[in-house]
């Protein structure tokens, strides 16, 4: 039954795994700042705030406001991940 | 499996950076409880926007209007707080459910898991077993490679766009959408959102597969909180498995001085995150019980007792008893019934109405010129019910007080708002600096449906 041997799980190199987290959490906290943030605003009622000429619907409204949370909050935890993986190791001596 | 053989020193894999998992079939208890899960869990996210209900969509949560329909139910976005708690329920029972046994969500619920499982399934039928994957990964390209694999992307494309738009019928009538489909008429965002879920189903249950549990999921990292000595655990049975070896099926391990293990490495095989279950817990272990099967199914054949790999808990690995009442189940029990109950109270008395009152900002009174002061606001009357009703606006809370600007009653559409800007008057004998009045807005046909809305009134001081 068994005819090779195998061992070892592929593995991510650092980079990957700070990007897929950056990726992956920002898009839970978009998904979640989308939903509080339009259960309380209708997009057309916001729509037009900075340009009368801009008409947006709802559905583009959710969809830039989803990618506004996304990329606001990616920026946020790629600066913190970034932060702490480059900070200076604390010296044990000389606390 | 009476041959058992010599696998490389563990060590050596961390040299290989990106070698994929192929995990090995297995049949058993666990793989059959898996199976109805998936079947479950799956059958319901592609049926569920299918059902109507009273000529509408059973489950629609109808984002272009800002309505959900959830069955019998309309919510509005004013029934935000039913979603937060429907929410904060749904993370109490991850955690009661993961004290109780452990990761019993990772292991057979989790959509990440549900997916996979399904997309393995497609493997298998197009490029075949564990063995015939990895031989066929490493020969060069052929005919047969090439319909193989390609079968099996046609499969995984067609299944990950049906994905996404099933995902998408869960925001807009999922019938229409299927005729818009099939007439190439499908708006830009929506359009979008199909292929951007289709997408992310495709890369993480096609390709990133258990690193998503390794290395970006938060629950696979704090769940261990949730843990206690009672908890389910998947787990081996050293004192009895060591000292592992290979042997004959006839030997007398007593006399050769060997545990239950053979170390044939099927549990390792088997493994979807590809960990060794005999080097103890480890996080990244999901608790798929696909190594108890593979175990069983090895004990059966040695015609040795199943459970050298099985459900147990800490305690009942030290020979104590395992509770399931302690006082962290029983929290979280308490406070899920406690939620559950408040839920349903709420639900079941809320009034379809809702009234928002809004004061003037631009200016506290007004000096009319037959000795009456005013205040301005803006009412806004919601109706939550599917139909059309007449409403009745009313104020109280001064002397004489007097409601001016609207004609009672008012109707208001189905679903619909209504903003009315009122003014309220009151004689300047009955006025006193701020007063605490009350807006109320009534059912015309039903006098139970009534809201009361709090809001002050201003005058010159006297």
């Amino acid at each position: 039954m068994v005819q090779e041997d195998y061992r070892g799980a592929r593995q991510w190199s650092r980079d990957r795994q700070s990007i897929a987290i950056v990726v992956w959490i920002s898009f839970l906290s978009a998904a979640i700042g989308t939903m509080l943030f339009f259960a309380l605003f209708d997009p057309i009622d916001l729509s037009g705030i900075f340009d009368p000429e801009l008409e947006i619907g709802r559905e583009a409204g959710y969809a830039v406001g989803f990618f506004f949370f996304w990329v606001l909050s990616a920026g946020c935890s790629a600066v913190t991940a970034w932060l702490v993986r480059t900070a200076p190791k604390r010296d044990e001596k000389h606390r | 499996m009476s041959k058992t053989e010599v696998n490389p020193p563990r060590a050596a894999a961390l040299y290989q950076s990106a070698k994929k998992i192929y995990p090995r079939e297995i049949k058993g208890r666990f793989d059959r409880l898996s199976k109805i899960a998936t079947y479950a869990l799956l059958g319901l996210f592609y049926v569920v926007p299918w059902l109507m209900w009273d000529e509408r969509q059973a489950v629609l949560f109808d984002l272009p209007a800002r309505k959900f329909y959830l069955i019998g139910l309309t919510l509005w976005p004013q029934d935000f707080l039913y979603l937060a708690l429907l929410l904060i329920m749904a993370a109490i029972s991850l955690f009661f459910f993961t004290a109780l046994g452990g990761r019993l969500w990772c292991g057979f619920a989790c959509p990440q898991t549900v997916w996979t499982e399904a997309f393995i399934w497609m493997e298998q039928w197009t490029e075949g077993t564990r063995s015939q994957r990895m031989k066929l990964d490493k020969a060069p390209w052929s005919w047969n490679k090439l319909r193989r694999k390609g079968s099996k992307q046609l499969l995984w494309i067609t299944f990950s766009l049906w994905t996404g738009f099933t995902f998408i019928g869960y925001f807009q009538p999922i019938r229409e959408l299927g005729v818009d489909i099939m007439a190439l008429n499908v708006g830009g965002w929506t359009l979008f959102w199909g292929l951007f879920y289709g997408f992310a189903t495709y890369g993480n249950a096609g390709y990133m597969r258990e690193q998503v549990c390794k290395y970006m999921c938060p629950y696979a990292r704090f769940q261990s909180a949730m843990f206690d000595r009672d908890t389910l655990i998947i787990s081996y049975d050293e004192s009895r498995g060591e000292p592992r070896g290979g042997r004959k099926r006839s030997v007398d391990r007593k006399s050769e001085g060997l545990g239950d293990c053979i170390d044939c490495q099927l549990c390792v095989q088997v493994c979807p995150t590809d960990i060794d279950i005999r080097d103890g817990l480890q996080y990244e272990c999901i608790a798929c019980a696909a190594c108890i099967d593979a175990c069983d199914s090895i004990m059966d054949k040695m015609e040795y007792p199943r459970g050298l790999v099985r459900y147990t808990t800490q305690n009942a690995m030290e020979g104590k008893e395992t509770r399931i009442f302690r006082p962290r189940t029983l929290v979280y029990a308490t406070l899920l019934t406690v939620l559950f109950a408040g839920l349903m109270i709420s639900m079941f008395t809320r009034t379809p109405l809702i009234l928002d009152v809004i004061r003037d900002r631009n200016a506290l009174y007004r000096e009319l010129a037959s000795d009456v002061i005013e205040n301005a606001y803006t009412l806004k009357v919601i109706n939550q019910k599917n139909e059309a009703r007449d409403f009745i606006l009313s104020v109280e809370g001064a002397e004489g007080i007097l409601l001016e600007g609207v004609s009672n009653p008012v109707s208001v559409d189905g679903g619909g708002v209504l903003t009315v800007p009122v003014r309220a008057r009151v004689h300047r004998d009955n006025a006193y600096g701020m007063m605490n009045i009350t807006f109320t807005a009534t059912a015309a046909d039903d006098s139970s449906i009534v809201v009361v809305e709090d809001s002050r009134f201003f005058s010159p001081s006297p």
